[in-house]
């Protein structure tokens, strides 16, 4: 192969998902003025960097065949925790970030413990626990609580050389998650897991062990998430992640990953995100109503899993 | 000394004793069958030695050492492997991937290497002359091949002791050929092969030395030369049995119930009589099944014209079902059962016209018809309220065939009926065959068991490539002849 056949076979072997990121974007960029700035790029992809690391954590999970309704409240406790944290211990800002961090990946293990001993279907269990982080959250209070401090709403708001800080953290997150999802033998069994659990088990994969990592990994995300959204809102909020854990499903979905697992492209997750983000963005700017950009959304969801077929499945029984 | 022993050993599951004392002995460099009814104990054993249940007390030795497994991976590492009933390969992977599947090779960073999985696997069916590709697919492979791969894996752990749990059942003949084929290499190497198996005629081809063992006891470990097959029907069931040879109707009535136009490869026309029971005789994959769902209206009928009892048989499964053809399913787990619901549940499902009126359901009534039916079947359950997942596959399939003759047939087509049955309910089946068959009812068989058709059957329809090749009369086969006509090499 030449190069030129070389560099057509690379796009047409691109995920959908970038194909319709691409799309949108040269249509945004045609027939919008106020898109095409670079200011109004980075703006988006500064926004999209909350859902970029609700996402990634999702995507462990979905792909080991499991699911967490959790993390959108999850955000929201860890906004409220972490904003009135900072204005109760002024001294300790360390200790209340990696405190936060604590919190999310506690949630996420609490998730994977019941998972695995009460043996209860994943989703019922996490949208109990989507309940009770919200009990939680409206324990502590039920209106905006204090506030953000410097060093979070630099993770929010602060550029780097003219890029997002955000973004470079979201880069390099997503570098990890490629690496633990894609080329990890971890990744390989919680991939195995997802096509297979009882076959995995009898392959002598721990598959408890297993769920446990996959939702830690996403409570810990989450949790990275809210403050991030704490530093943008600069403030806690208590309804801050309500949705947000629908939205990281349908992005890593939008991303070619089946809901049953078995299958993940963490950069086409990350293109999905930004697609969304896009979109958003794009519908803002053309000023269509909210409750049309609602049912625009539902539409891309539909086609998304419309589109969406295993490889194998075409192939003469 | 032997390779393979277990002592005193016991596993007590709530209400049931699966395992009584069992000593247990085999050597290396054998073909060790295990055989026994359904419910016998063989699986408990089996998944004890494979490190999947854990004994309530007793030992396992492997070369005289004790060993204490907890996980399938600790047997593994001892050298003991086994090949599930149901598969237990990843549709979505490669052959190579599935066979190192937690036991990844590695690039460093815990990269997997799925390059030296591929080159490792090829090396791997060569030394074992496995003839299956490590790249392909595994969802897009057939059931011999998948179950090539469960071999092959069990093989990469250079396993000294290979279990196989039914390994036939799904297979063709000229694929189990193939499979013995490779026992035998695998037997000749020095392995110990303990295979289990409902197939008598399997276990007299292929083992060496054959153990029995019946309600959770071992009754007994005999050399194949010193074991005849009455004797081991015998020691399987702990009473005599009549051997199937011994029945076959005369062709009944004469009256044609079903006539069945465009399947046979010269345009003639297929009669069959009330009371016969037809056999049809292939290789798997030969259409036969295709032909029976074709037949029951669960597949578009394309070609086919069918007459029951002179009028043309309606193409829609409730048309068909009211006009009194009933199919009996070859896969019973996705086709036949609900799994979750009870056995009467289970069994009125295809006649609830009878049990309801005004569009409520008479439970009760429901109930004590089906209790009695189902006794009438011996069927053995602790009680009829429990899922019919409870029961073995021998009793599902007297469940099935409950379900069957409520819907009072006048033609019954069953698909494989004795797959995954053990012998004395495989006895009880083919005694409601030949009681149904009397009483006028026109029967279909499939079968890949080629005794069972000629013992069962009054006519055989030998199936090639979909359509039917011949029919011929019971009297003028046997088994060979079978084989040859399924095959095509009777051509010439």
């Amino acid at each position: 192969m030449n190069r030129a056949q070389l560099v057509i076979a690379f796009f047409f072997r691109l995920p959908p998902i970038v194909w319709a990121l691409l799309l949108t974007v040269a249509f945004g960029a045609l027939y919008n003025p106020q898109f095409r700035t670079v200011d109004n790029a980075m703006n988006v992809l500064e926004q999209s960097a909350t859902l970029a690391f609700l996402a990634l954590g999702q995507a462990f999970v979905i792909a080991g065949g499991l699911i967490d309704l959790s993390v959108g409240q999850l955000v929201g406790l860890v906004t409220v925790v972490a904003c009135m944290g900072f204005e109760a211990l002024p001294g300790w800002r360390l200790p209340v970030i990696l405190g936060c961090l604590l919190l999310g990946a506690a949630v996420g293990m609490i998730n994977g413990t019941l998972i695995n001993h009460l043996r209860m279907p994943p989703l019922i269990l996490t949208f109990g626990m989507l309940s009770v982080l919200q009990g939680c959250i409206f324990m502590l209070t039920d209106r905006s609580v204090g506030s953000s401090i410097p060093a979070i709403d630099f993770l929010a708001h602060g550029r780097i050389a003219g890029i997002p800080a955000s973004l470079i953290l979201v880069i390099l997150a997503t570098v990890i998650a490629f690496y633990c999802l894609q080329r990890s033998t971890f990744g390989w069994h919680l991939l195995a897991m997802g096509n297979n659990a009882s076959a995995s088990r009898k392959a002598g994969l721990n598959v408890r062990g297993l769920t446990l990592i996959a939702y830690s990994v996403s409570g810990f995300f989450a949790a990275i998430a809210g403050l991030v959204l704490a530093g943008r809102l600069g403030t806690g909020f208590p309804n801050a992640g309500s949705g947000l854990e629908l939205d990281s499903i349908v992005a890593v979905v939008l991303g070619g990953t089946p809901l049953k697992g078995g299958r993940v492209n963490v950069v086409a997750v990350l293109a999905a995100v930004f697609f969304l983000g896009t979109v958003s963005n794009l519908l803002n700017l053309m000023q269509v109503p909210t409750f049309t950009q609602i049912l625009i959304k539902g539409i891309i969801v539909i086609v998304a899993i419309l589109l969406e077929r295993p490889r194998w499945a075409a192939a003469p029984q | 000394m032997a390779l393979l022993e277990t002592h005193d050993l016991t596993r007590r599951f709530p209400g049931v004793v699966a395992l009584r004392a069992v000593n247990f002995t085999a050597r290396a460099g054998e073909v060790h069958a295990v055989c026994g009814a359904n419910g016998a104990g063989k699986s408990t054993l089996m998944n004890v030695l494979s490190g999947t249940i854990a004994p309530s007390s007793g030992s396992v030795l492997v070369n005289g050492e004790k060993v204490n497994f907890i996980t399938p991976a600790e047997a593994r590492s001892a050298g003991i492997a086994i090949v599930y009933q149901e598969f237990s390969s990843i549709p979505e992977l490669t052959v190579a991937d599935n066979i190192y599947l937690g036991q990844e090779f590695r690039k460093g960073f815990g990269v997997v290497d799925h390059k030296r999985a591929s080159s490792e696997a090829h090396t791997l069916m060569e030394r074992f002359r496995i003839d299956l590709d490590p790249d392909a697919v595994v969802g897009t492979l057939g059931v011999a091949d998948r179950q090539l791969l469960e071999l092959a894996r069990a093989l990469s752990n250079d396993a000294q002791v290979l279990i196989l749990d039914e390994p036939t059942g799904v297979l063709s003949l000229s694929e189990q050929r193939n499979l013995f084929e490779v026992i035998r290499t695998l037997r000749d190497r020095g392995m110990l092969i303990l295979y289990i198996s409902h197939r008598l005629e399997e276990i007299f081809e292929i083992a060496d030395t054959v153990s029995i063992m019946r309600d959770g006891e071992l009754v007994a470990t005999r050399e194949k030369g010193s074991l005849d097959r009455k004797e081991l029907v015998r020691l399987m069931t702990g009473h005599e049995v009549s051997d199937t040879e011994a029945i076959v109707d005369p062709l009944a009535s004469g009256k044609t119930v079903l006539t069945i136009d465009g399947i046979t490869s010269d345009d003639s026309r297929i009669l069959i009589a009330e009371g016969e029971i037809l056999g049809l005789a292939g290789l798997v994959g030969a259409g036969r099944t295709s032909i029976a769902r074709r037949l029951a209206g669960l597949r578009p009928r394309t070609g086919l014209t069918v007459q029951l009892k002179g009028k043309p048989l309606p193409s829609d499964i409730a048309g068909v079902l009211k006009a009194g053809l009933v199919y009996l399913t070859e896969d019973r787990k996705q086709d036949g059962i609900f799994g979750p619901l009870s056995i009467p549940m289970n069994a009125t499902a295809a006649a609830l016209d009878h049990f309801s009126s005004a569009g409520f359901l008479a439970r009760r009534r429901e109930r004590s018809q089906a209790a009695t039916l189902l006794e009438q079947l011996r069927l053995v359950a602790s009680s009829l309220d429990m899922p019919i997942t409870s029961l073995s596959g021998g009793n599902q399939q007297k469940v099935l065939f409950a379900r069957a003759l409520l819907a009072q047939p006048k033609v019954l087509i069953c698909d494989e009926p004795t797959r995954g049955v053990d012998v004395a309910a495989r006895e009880d089946i083919y005694r409601l065959l030949r009681d149904l068959s009397k009483r006028g009812v026109a029967i279909i068989m499939i079968s890949s068991e080629l005794d069972e058709l000629i013992a069962m059957c009054h006519r055989i329809a030998i199936v090639r490539q979909g359509v039917v090749h011949s029919v011929v009369a019971n009297e003028d086969l046997d088994e060979h002849k079978l084989v040859l006509a399924a095959t095509g090499s009777d051509a010439a």
